[in-house]
């Protein structure tokens, strides 16, 4: 599966184009998504006076980057490598330790162990987060790692493990079998016919998988909420909530800790964006 | 399920007895240098939570920095949370072991269940050791602070009961007089709303602070007597017919659209409330005394204009309360964790003892936050001073109450409190009728 | 090899889903120690008119989320799915709210929102003054509007896909058939759909269950419980009212409404569950 289903032959034109009805919901639905982009991004450049005075949607009569400045001020880049700490550190295991059984779960065929480990993974895409949250709370409490970053690492290592294996799973199935068969005739290990075939060939899926993962760990908000206290370990997702509950009143401050927020997730996003795409729409589409 | 064990006779703070001044000034606790401290030059003097929002925030941070700098070998580290998600963190913290050394708190049933899983240090010995401490504080503020007869946190910062305040300048301009009851209020509400402006200010969201209008109701219709019972655990005492008639007192002014639009979505931890009374968008609101400072700081010329009216909440038609009691915070606890080192204990314990209530930090309550420090002839620092008006006025309901009692969700343990909470946060949703809010309450009297 | 991923797992989803079974028959007020409790939590819980309500607005939520995204996203994904000039540039912009955190997107909402300092109020337009967060029949439907403001977009790039995937001839030879637009929509485009919609559902609902962030900064489960779902419901009583034991009564409760909830779909898709069909076995 790669990105080949992005182009596509003539009569598609012919079939679609036409379709008004479509095209009132795209448009009408991308207004309803710009807006409060739009809203956000314009308000954190406003003066708290300029924004009580102004219309809204208006930009305002002078530019200010001093909501950022207080932002900064009031620990952000903290927190923001606090988050690169604890994505990275999330994201790259679990990426690895998620490929090598998925690569397993593929070569084994009919092994009963691994069918079962399967089968877990696939009924862990039903259990959510928060069910479970209290032993995790427990279970770091007893580790002693209550209020360390690695206290969200873990939890966020094992929720991300089912639906990396689903996608990983279905990567590696794509790989023609002979390639297999024939390293195997060469001798080579299962491990090595890991990383030195099924890994480089399932590249892209690994990154679209990492990304979507990184998402899901850079925005996680429960983890941090009930496993850490100190400001030093907090996250984005959480700084901002602590923000606003501060400085609520001060709608352009806000604002710009939202933006600020969200700025190195499009930067991601902006660089992976194909990957992720047709990753995405590959491993769901079917 | 706990049973909160803080007796009637401490719940009920009975009239403060303040001896008016001229008698003993505490200066007893003046920070001087001469601290015999038992530290070893360790260093780490453990850790302080405190409650974020200026300009208390500041006042508490400035007693460590001061205590940080004369102690530098026991220096505490502080970390400042926001009020509603602060109940949440220090509960886990505590639950994990990792309580900081100086737990800031509220007394009352949330300190009872520190108590019970042992995480709070016995300081009965300690205020024994040193009677000055105990003699220099308000009696009352030790009732929240006490249970099972022993002392479990130190009375701390100020007493802060709940003030109606209203706006002056929107009164004015309406040609309208603030209420002298209840039933006045109720006339003024269609007459704001016809003018545009919102009868009463009110952060629905954070739920204890709609708890205020029925504490004041309750008292005020049938005494202190009525939630004293819920206290107690007596069968059905939410049921009392004067308890009815205040939660239907309460629902009359939500339908009478008494509150701003939008009060349900509204958290008091952004000060949003206070900005809709000192902008003029609401008349009045029925708040804690804390908020005085931060609508000086925050409301531009509204406080030091002259613009803020204050009373004591209005007596009701036929009402059985006396007009003077109040409600509120008789004080702030600062409790020591049982799980901090020796070390960390000693330099907690030379916090209290020349940074908690020093005449410094008195200056510093008194002065910039317009609070009164719970501290026995306080007031005479108070003349000559540019709010000296309302802190006498603050001085006087505290000291004058015939009761002055500990807001319900703090009196309760956390298990209550939050049933309570949300049956409230119903009430004012007008998603209960009062009747079935009193069955809801009954059937958890006593958890 | 499969051994890392499998321990890991077991440790911090297996142990604890064990755990949390384990918990609800105790009682624990999250500060001191663990006492067992028989069936008192689950008793507690079982006759508490907070479960119900709980209950019905996690379901109200699910269905009304649902009900409002797949109509939507459906239309907006065939019509992605149509080469024309601005297709990138949709693309784009329509996976936005999917990146930002469901903190930021409530709170953006939640400024917006706001009857006194907000758009709206801003704006003088008295329609956009509502009591969005503070009415419990408005907060729900804002609840549900900001989850489909932030997955729309996901879903019709999900559908964008598998409309790609429908082999062209099908189409041509409807046309020869003189089938309509309308008719082509309905008998080509939904069936041949059929699996995708599957999908999207099933992320849809069992993703629905575990809204925490966004409904927590939006109104904290207010007003009343007008939003109070079960993960709320669960954090509430557990961290707030000190009620381990019933809190984990209520997780438990979760996760076995996830579980009934994939199974249902996994029979509407006639046996071939979600996880099947990505794995294309």
């Amino acid at each position: 599966m790669t990105a080949s289903t992005l182009e596509r032959p003539a009569p598609y034109r012919k079939l679609l184009h036409l379709n008004w009805i479509g095209g009132l919901a795209g448009w009408f639905w991308l207004f309803v998504v710009i807006v409060p982009i739009y809203w956000i991004a314009l308000t954190s450049i406003k003066t708290r006076s300029n924004y009580y005075t102004t219309n809204p949607l208006a930009p305002p009569d002078d530019i200010t980057f001093s909501n950022y400045q207080f932002v900064m001020d009031a620990g952000f880049p903290r927190y923001f490598t606090n988050t690169v700490i604890v994505t990275l550190g999330a994201v790259v295991p679990a990426v690895l330790i998620s490929f090598m059984a998925a690569f397993a779960i593929v070569r084994a065929g009919d092994g009963r162990f691994l069918r079962g480990v399967n089968l877990l993974f696939l009924a862990g895409l039903a259990v959510p987060l928060q069910a479970v949250i209290i032993p995790v709370y427990l279970i770091i409490i007893k580790l002693q790692l209550y209020d360390t970053l690695l206290a969200i690492i873990l939890p966020s290592v094992a929720f991300a493990i089912p639906l990396t294996v689903l996608i990983l799973v279905n990567f590696i199935r794509d790989v023609p079998k002979e390639l297999f068969e024939s390293m195997r005739l060469d001798g080579a290990s299962e491990w090595r016919t890991a990383w030195s075939l099924a890994f480089p060939l399932t590249r892209p899926a690994l990154v679209t998988v990492g990304i979507y993962n990184a998402l899901t760990i850079w925005n996680g908000f429960l983890l941090p909420l009930v496993l850490t206290s100190e400001p030093d370990q907090r996250t984005l997702p959480l700084a901002l909530w602590s923000f606003q509950g501060q400085y609520g009143v001060n709608v352009p401050a806000v604002a710009a800790a939202v933006v600020l927020t969200t700025l190195p997730i499009l930067a991601l996003y902006a660089i992976g964006r194909r990957q992720l795409l047709s990753g995405l729409t590959a491993g769901f589409g079917r | 399920m706990q049973t909160s064990r803080t007796s009637r006779r401490n719940f009920l703070a009975f009239a403060l007895g303040v001896p008016i001044a001229g008698a003993t000034l505490a200066a007893c606790g003046s920070s001087g240098p001469g601290t015999e401290n038992g530290g070893s030059g360790g260093g780490s003097g453990g850790s302080y939570w405190y409650l974020s929002v200026d300009p208390n925030e500041t006042i508490r941070r400035t007693s460590l920095d001061r205590f940080n700098k004369a102690n530098p070998d026991e220096s505490i580290k502080g970390t400042a949370f926001q009020n509603d998600a602060y109940k949440e963190k220090i509960k886990v913290a505590i639950g994990a072991g990792q309580a900081p050394t100086v737990i800031w708190g509220w007394g009352g049933g949330g300190l009872a269940s520190w108590v019970d899983a042992g995480a709070v240090e016995d300081l009965t010995s300690w205020f024994d050791e040193n009677p000055d401490q105990k003699e220099r504080r308000f009696p009352s503020s030790f009732a929240a602070a006490t249970v099972d007869g022993k002392i479990y946190a130190v009375p701390a910062e100020t007493v802060t009961p709940i003030v109606l305040f209203w706006n002056k300048q929107v009164f004015e301009e309406a040609g309208l007089q603030p209420p002298t009851s209840w039933e006045e209020i109720l006339e003024l509400v269609p007459k704001f709303n016809d003018k545009k402006i919102a009868p009463f200010s009110l952060a629905g969201q954070s739920r204890w602070t709609n708890m205020m209008w029925l504490e004041f109701l309750f008292d005020r219709i049938g005494g202190p007597e009525i939630f004293q019972a819920v206290f107690d655990g007596e069968k059905d005492a939410w049921s009392n017919p004067a308890a009815i008639k205040a939660l239907g007192e309460v629902q009359k002014l939500v339908k009478a659209d008494g509150f701003i639009k939008g009060f349900a979505s509204i958290t008091a931890d952004t000060n949003a409330d206070q900005a809709l009374l000192t902008s003029g968008k609401a008349a009045m609101m029925l708040h804690g005394a804390w908020t005085y400072g931060s609508m000086k700081t925050e409301g531009g010329d509204f406080v030091s204009g002259g613009h803020l009216g204050y009373m004591n909440f209005p007596p009701v038609a036929g009402g059985t309360g006396d007009p003077s009691n109040t409600y509120g915070n008789p004080g702030q606890y600062y409790s020591l964790s049982s799980k901090a080192t020796d070390e960390q204990k000693t330099a907690a314990k030379d916090f209290f003892k020349t940074q908690v209530l020093s005449d410094a930090e008195q200056t510093d309550w008194v002065n910039d936050a317009g609070q009164v420090p719970i501290v026995v002839g306080v007031d005479s620092k108070f003349s000559g001073l540019e709010d000296a008006e309302w802190l006498q006025f603050v001085y006087d309901t505290a000291s004058t109450a015939q009761t002055f009692s500990q807001s319900w969700d703090q009196a309760l343990s956390p298990t209550a409190a939050e049933e309570l909470l949300s049956n409230i946060a119903k009430l004012f949703s007008l998603d209960v009728t009062p009747e079935k809010f009193a069955e809801n309450m009954n059937a958890v009297i006593g958890k | 090899m499969a051994l890392p991923a499998f321990l890991m797992f077991v440790a911090f989803a297996v142990i604890p889903l064990i755990g949390v079974l384990a918990l609800s028959f105790t009682q624990w007020d999250g500060i001191g120690d663990i006492h067992p409790a028989g069936f008192d939590s689950w008793r507690d819980v079982l006759t508490d008119p907070g479960l119900p309500n709980a209950l019905w607005v996690t379901f109200e939520v699910m269905f009304l989320s649902w009900a409002f995204q797949t109509p939507l996203s459906l239309l907006i994904g065939v019509f992605l799915a149509a080469p024309h000039r601005y297709r990138g540039v949709l693309a784009v912009i329509y996976f936005i709210p999917l990146l930002l955190s469901q903190a930021a997107i409530a709170i953006t909402f939640k400024a917006l929102l706001d009857p006194n300092f907000g758009l709206g109020a801003g704006l003088g337009v008295d329609l956009l003054v509502q009591d969005w967060l503070g009415d419990p029949t408005l907060a729900l439907c804002t609840v549900v509007f900001v989850v489909s403001w932030q997955f729309i977009p996901f879903h019709s790039l999900i559908y964008q896909g598998a409309v790609r995937q429908i082999p062209i001839s099908l189409y041509e030879a409807a046309q020869l058939d003189g089938a309509g637009r309308i008719r082509q929509f309905f008998s080509i485009t939904l069936p041949q759909l059929r699996n995708t919609i599957i999908t999207s559902s099933t992320l849809m609902v069992v993703g629905s269950l575990t809204f925490f962030d966004l409904i927590w900064v939006l109104t904290a489960g207010g007003p009343g419980d007008a939003t109070r779902a079960l993960a709320l419901d669960m954090y509430i009583r557990g961290f707030r009212a000190n009620l381990m034991g019933p809190a984990s009564a209520i997780a438990v409760i979760l996760v076995v409404v996830g579980l009934l909830l994939a199974l249902a779909l996994r029979r509407l898709g006639g046996g071939r569950d979600t996880g099947s069909q990505l794995e294309g076995m």
